[in-house]
């Protein structure tokens, strides 16, 4: 199974293992007076698995928003495959390789599982209106052969059993395995997940793990991460950039940072 | 050119050449406006402490208009039909609490705004059933509403002034000045605030969500009642009427669903832009009865603009 | 008994997204068919057709439009009146215009005028959001129900402001007009709902049909998706004007036979509303439920007092027909916010399930 999504174009971005995907430059954000991000900049290695961290409200979840287009930084730039760029849309970010899941499940409560995954491939189905109309034919086929690329991350993420229920039924640890899914359906290069792990049972939390491991080892993608508990943390990611208060004030590997007084301040509540 | 002329000079023109005129114009719409104001200010109110989208409230306008004629037509002294309109008010709003919000409590908005819709349908045929359709006379002098005029003679020209209308600005005034201090100062008035802020939060602090509704409901009720007795007077009472009830919707939309301002001012500004487009654009060169749309195009351009409204705050999207 | 599921598999994905995967829904499906195409208007007389089967048809497109835009992409309207009123003057001009076109290609043509007034007014749906939307869709509302009005071209300058279906042949049989046999007309009005819902039921469970549930769940989440919000709403906004446009050409061509511009105005928006609503918001089947229940109310409430020996006068059918519609949306929402397609969905799954409970 891993082999024929292996086949597919998913790794295939042009950028080689270990070479920097993407580069995040002095990036500032700001809502009316509000400083949310402040001159930021950090850089994601193909193939690695990096995580943001930092305590509530230092700005990590708005740095996603920025790299997928939701938000659009004042200053600083973004170098995506090689390709610089200040603002787009974020269905564009989608187009160019970026997918994402949410801190809150965002899934579409109303449709199916499979339907939900199915949503995923949108910007790959190309069919218009008119074959839409007709349905039997070329509509069908593409459905059929996209079908078959979503049973495939379904099977890979273990939820056969829930492909027809509507999401909105289905329990947290579900839904978000259930949003993973979606993201993976997009084929990124990039996938940035938004504390894949909160509000999960130990069990659950190890399922994830293991399933964002093998993502980045089966499929060869890029992941950046946000993530609360430090354990999962420090055992997954190959390096870490720490966000205080919208600043940059560690980056490196896990020990590293471990050890980094700065951090340690931060997360012990230091007076500024 | 002529047509330039016809539309961004000549109104003007006139409205120089008439300054008398003009001004009547402006306050015909001013008291329109005050009549747009108190129906979207019920809504508000509503929307506010339930994040309910009352379709309803331009109907209980005419269903409290009703029911006082028609308990004044069944023979009962004006003075008394008021407080027992109020009554009805008050079932009314008690009924609409237990039969419809609590089954639906925690369903999506648009649910409700669609029950509310059910409600509005069931009011029209059951007043219309018990009432009668034909349209009705205001017992406007009957509760001592003066109904002279005051004339004018600005810039030597003419400006004539009813009393009922003067009557019905200062009543709005001083109703909408009664709410206000209810909802900031008293202690009802703050838990229906609170309410409108968070349910849960509400809740958690030890607030009756029913009995809060039936209050709020009731209150739209009063305003319902006041606004149907100043309206019946200008134009008489009849479910025909519900059209201009839509009109509260377009300010709303202008003010914001949850702006008490907004609902005045936006009330206000609709009710004289409405009537200066009519006379001095609609009639002469679109063909008149621009009324129907006016407002809604209005408010639908401006919130192309601002699309948080004249008085929301910002939206700023989270995920 | 008869709803047995077990034994039938699905052994690719193809058959799996076949219409129907389950071989009695479409034996079901023949039944019903079969009553529409043959033994309703074998044995219909002249009041049933005009009072109930038409109009039935007629509102269940227009009610299907108006599921499109708001149960499936989620975008609130209340104009859909109007809108059925554009493809009526739509088609009424090209008719006039062109007296030998073809009335099935007039009104398919006079849907597309429909579709481009409806994607002009959704343009507004990116900025505006929910009620606001639903608010500024009594714009379009208002607006052109005043234009059908003062527009004299619309109505071919006639001193009554009204338009007056011409008699129209279609291969040699009379199709619309004042002479024209309810048989007929059935017929044609059947064809053309037919055609339309295949092209509903088709968009609706492809991926356009996807992007707008997604949207209409989460338009912030289908943005992140990659979807498209302004080029999903317009084409709902499109799909569905042109269908409700259709059903306003059918509306005046095929039943009523005239139209004045107050006939489009809000309470026909609402009429339509109530339909899908009570029929099930996001089902393709609930607005053929919530239309025959919608149409037969009235005439149910017309006929059965006599038929017991109870005299009540017109007006106050009327009355208890609104409040009983009234009533009859709160206690859908009440007991089933999904409409009557939903209580299908559950007497199905209880008869796969039949004899056990559970």
């Amino acid at each position: 199974m891993a082999d024929t999504i292996q086949s597919s174009p998913w790794t295939d971005d042009g950028i080689d293992p270990g070479a920097v995907l993407l580069n995040v430059d002095n990036i500032s954000l700001s809502f009316g007076g509000v400083k949310a991000i402040s001159d930021i900049s950090f850089d994601v290695c193909k193939g690695e698995i990096r995580a943001i961290i930092g305590p509530n409200g230092a700005g990590k979840t708005s740095m996603l928003n920025v790299i997928n287009g939701f938000y659009q930084p004042q200053e600083g730039t973004i170098m995506f495959r090689g390709k610089e760029r200040r603002s787009m849309k974020p269905h564009q970010a989608v187009g160019q390789g970026i997918a994402r899941t949410f801190q809150n499940v965002a899934l579409f409560k109303g449709m199916s599982t499979l339907d939900n995954i199915m949503a995923g491939r949108s910007v790959m189905m190309k069919r218009n209106l008119f074959w839409q109309l007709l349905w039997h034919g070329p509509a069908l086929n593409e459905e059929i052969e996209h079908r078959e690329k979503v049973e495939e991350i379904i099977d890979f993420l273990e939820i056969k059993h829930i492909r027809r229920t509507p999401v909105g039924n289905l329990p947290y640890g579900l839904q978000k395995r259930v949003e993973l899914g979606r993201a993976l359906a997009m084929e990124p290069s990039l996938l940035l997940l938004d504390e894949p792990m909160a509000g999960m049972n130990l069990e659950e939390k190890e399922d994830m793990s293991r399933f964002v491991l093998d993502v980045n080892q089966q499929f060869g993608t890029t992941i950046a991460l946000i993530e609360h508990d430090m354990g999962v943390v420090m055992d997954l990611s190959d390096r870490v950039v720490v966000l205080d208060y919208g600043k940059k004030i560690a980056d490196g590997t896990p020990d590293e940072v471990r050890n980094n007084q700065d951090v340690i301040d931060a997360y012990l509540g230091v007076p500024h | 050119m002529e047509f330039l002329n016809n539309v961004f000079v000549a109104p003007f023109q006139d409205m120089a050449a008439a300054p008398d005129f003009f001004m009547q114009v402006v306050w015909e719409g001013l008291v329109s406006g005050v009549l747009y104001a108190l129906i979207a200010l019920g809504f508000v109110l509503i929307y506010k402490s339930s994040r309910i989208f009352n379709f309803a409230q331009g109907i209980m306008v005419v269903f409290a208009a009703l029911t006082l004629v028609g308990l004044h037509e069944m023979g009962v002294p004006a003075l008394l039909a008021v407080p027992l309109t109020l009554g009805v008010m008050f079932l009314l709003a008690v009924a609409i609490e237990r039969v419809v919000l609590r089954p639906l409590v925690n369903q999506p908005d648009i649910i409700l705004f669609m029950a509310t819709i059910g409600i509005t349908l069931f009011l029209i045929g059951f007043g219309e059933m018990i009432f009668g359709g034909e349209n009705k006379v205001m017992i406007t002098e009957q509760l001592g509403i003066p109904t002279g005029s005051f004339e004018f003679e600005p810039f030597g020209g003419f400006l004539l002034i009813e009393q009922k209308d003067l009557t019905a600005v200062v009543g709005a005034g001083v109703l909408v000045l009664v709410l206000l201090l209810f909802l900031n100062r008293s202690k009802m008035g703050r838990a229906i605030r609170a309410l409108g802020d968070d349910h849960q939060a509400a809740l958690s602090v030890g607030i009756s969500l029913s009995t809060i509704w039936v209050l709020v409901w009731f209150i739209a009720g009063i305003i319902a009642l006041a606004t149907g007795i100043v309206w019946g007077a200008r134009a008489g009472v009849s479910f025909a009427l519900e059209v201009i009830a839509y009109k509260a919707l377009p300010v709303l939309m202008l003010g914001g669903l949850e702006s008490v301002t907004g609902a005045i001012v936006g009330g206000l500004a609709i009710g004289v832009l409405e009537k200066l487009f009519e006379i001095y654009w609609g009639q002469p060169l679109l063909g008149g009865n621009t009324e129907t749309w006016f407002a809604f195009v209005f408010a639908l351009i401006v919130l192309l603009f601002r699309p948080q409204g004249l008085f929301g705050e910002k939206i700023i999207e989270r995920v | 008994m008869f709803y047995r599921i077990s034994g039938q598999f699905k052994t690719d994905y193809r058959s799996d997204h076949a219409l129907f995967r389950v071989r009695q829904d479409a034996v079901l499906m023949g039944i019903i068919l079969l009553f529409a195409w043959v033994i309703f208007p074998f044995t219909a007389n002249e009041f049933v057709f005009q009072a109930l089967l038409i109009p039935v048809l007629i509102y269940s497109l227009a009610a299907l439009g108006l599921n499109i835009l708001t149960g499936y992409a989620g975008q609130l309207s209340l104009g859909t009146g109007a809108f059925m009123g554009v493809g009526a003057y739509a088609c009424y001009k090209l008719v006039t215009i062109f007296p030998e076109m073809n009335l099935l290609v007039a009104i398919g043509l006079s849907g597309f005028f429909a579709a481009a007034v409806g994607v002009a007014f959704g343009l507004p749906s990116l900025r505006i959001k929910g009620f606001y939307l639903a608010i500024a869709t009594l714009a379009a509302q208002f607006f052109l129900v005043w234009l059908f009005e003062k527009w004299a071209w619309l109505y071919n300058y006639n001193a009554s402001g009204a338009i007056q279906v011409p008699t129209i042949d279609m291969f040699g049989i009379r199709v619309a007009g004042p002479t024209a046999s309810s048989f007929v007309q059935y017929y044609f009005v059947l064809f053309v709902v037919t055609i339309m819902t295949i092209f509903a039921i088709n968009i609706t469970r492809g991926h356009i049909g996807r992007t707008w549930k997604a949207v209409r769940d989460m338009d912030i989440a289908a943005e992140l998706v990659g979807i498209n919000l302004l080029r999903s709403k317009l084409i709902a906004f499109a799909v569905s004007s042109y269908i409700v446009g259709v059903s306003g050409a059918l509306f005046v061509f095929l039943w009523r036979g005239a139209a004045e511009p107050n006939l489009f105005d809000i309470p026909l928006s609402f009429r339509v509303l109530f339909i899908a609503i009570i029929g099930g918001l996001g089902s393709i089947l609930g607005n053929y439920l919530g239309a025959i229940l919608i149409v037969a109310l009235p005439v149910i409430l017309n006929i059965l007092p006599e038929m017991v020996g109870l005299e009540i006068n017109a007006a106050v059918v009327e009355h208890l027909n609104i409040m009983i519609i009234g009533a009859l949306i709160i206690a859908v929402l009440i007991i089933e916010p999904h409409g009557l397609a939903r209580f299908w969905a559950i007497i199905r799954e209880k008869l796969i399930m039949w004899p056990f409970p559970h």
